[in-house]
């Protein structure tokens, strides 16, 4: 599948033209991880944020610097994390682990994903409203998670 | 095409599941690997309506018996 193609899978890019789609894929860099390797770690300086085009990534919390970390999600293709520290320029509220051998990520920096979205606002709009989007199905994911742990 | 956004629940709530964009349409007794572990699809239901091309979707899944270790 050729670079755009995959994009136009992106949940957090859909409403986006050809065009401004091609502008994103100018300011992102490609990452790719093997499995164990830590891609992001909880409490470090956030500046970046993926999404995955290849493989499997997994989401661990420690709740305090004391607790055994836990797995809280496993994202696979399509999905975008380190959104949260872009957005609140809040530390990493999560460990990022890949899960996969040959997980291929695209990044943006803060940096870029700003300047881009504020010199053109129909790119922000769209995008932030996707994010918001992502967020609340992630929430539901964890809100199923819970119930059924109560099952 | 369509994009099927799915939200992977664990049955008993010992995983934590996943979330995967699939292109085709998840069915009732199809299987999925969520880390090391496959699963299979025991419901499916539409948790957010269609928006664009993408369906969100959430599915229940079992663990599936790993086949060597049940005939040991």
């Amino acid at each position: 599948m050729v670079l755009l193609d995959l994009w136009k899978t992106v949940g957090l890019f859909s409403g986006l033209s050809e065009e401004q789609l091609q502008r994103l894929i100018a300011i992102s860099q490609e990452e790719i991880f093997n499995e164990g390797d830590i891609i992001c770690e909880q409490g470090a300086e956030g500046d970046k944020l993926y999404f995955i085009s290849e493989g499997q990534v997994e989401i661990r919390i420690r709740k305090t610097p004391q607790s055994p970390e836990r797995s809280q999600v496993y994202l696979g293709r399509g999905q975008i994390f380190g959104e949260m520290a872009l957005l609140d320029l809040g530390k990493r509220s999560a460990t990022v682990r890949c899960s996969r051998g040959h997980t291929v990520l695209r990044s943006i920096t803060g940096d870029a994903f700003t300047e881009l979205c504020s010199t053109d606002t129909a790119i922000g709009y769209i995008i932030m409203r996707n994010m918001a989007i992502d967020m609340s199905f992630k929430l539901r994911h964890r809100n199923l998670d819970l119930g059924a742990g109560s099952q | 095409m369509m994009t099927y956004k799915v939200s992977y629940v664990v049955i008993g709530g010992e995983h934590p599941g996943a979330i995967v964009n699939e292109f085709e349409r998840p069915k009732v007794g199809g299987q999925v690997q969520i880390g090391k572990n496959t699963f299979e699809i025991v419901e499916i239901f539409e948790v957010m309506p269609p928006r664009d091309d993408f369906a969100f979707l959430h599915a229940t899944v079992k663990p599936v018996e790993n086949v060597h270790e049940a005939e040991k």
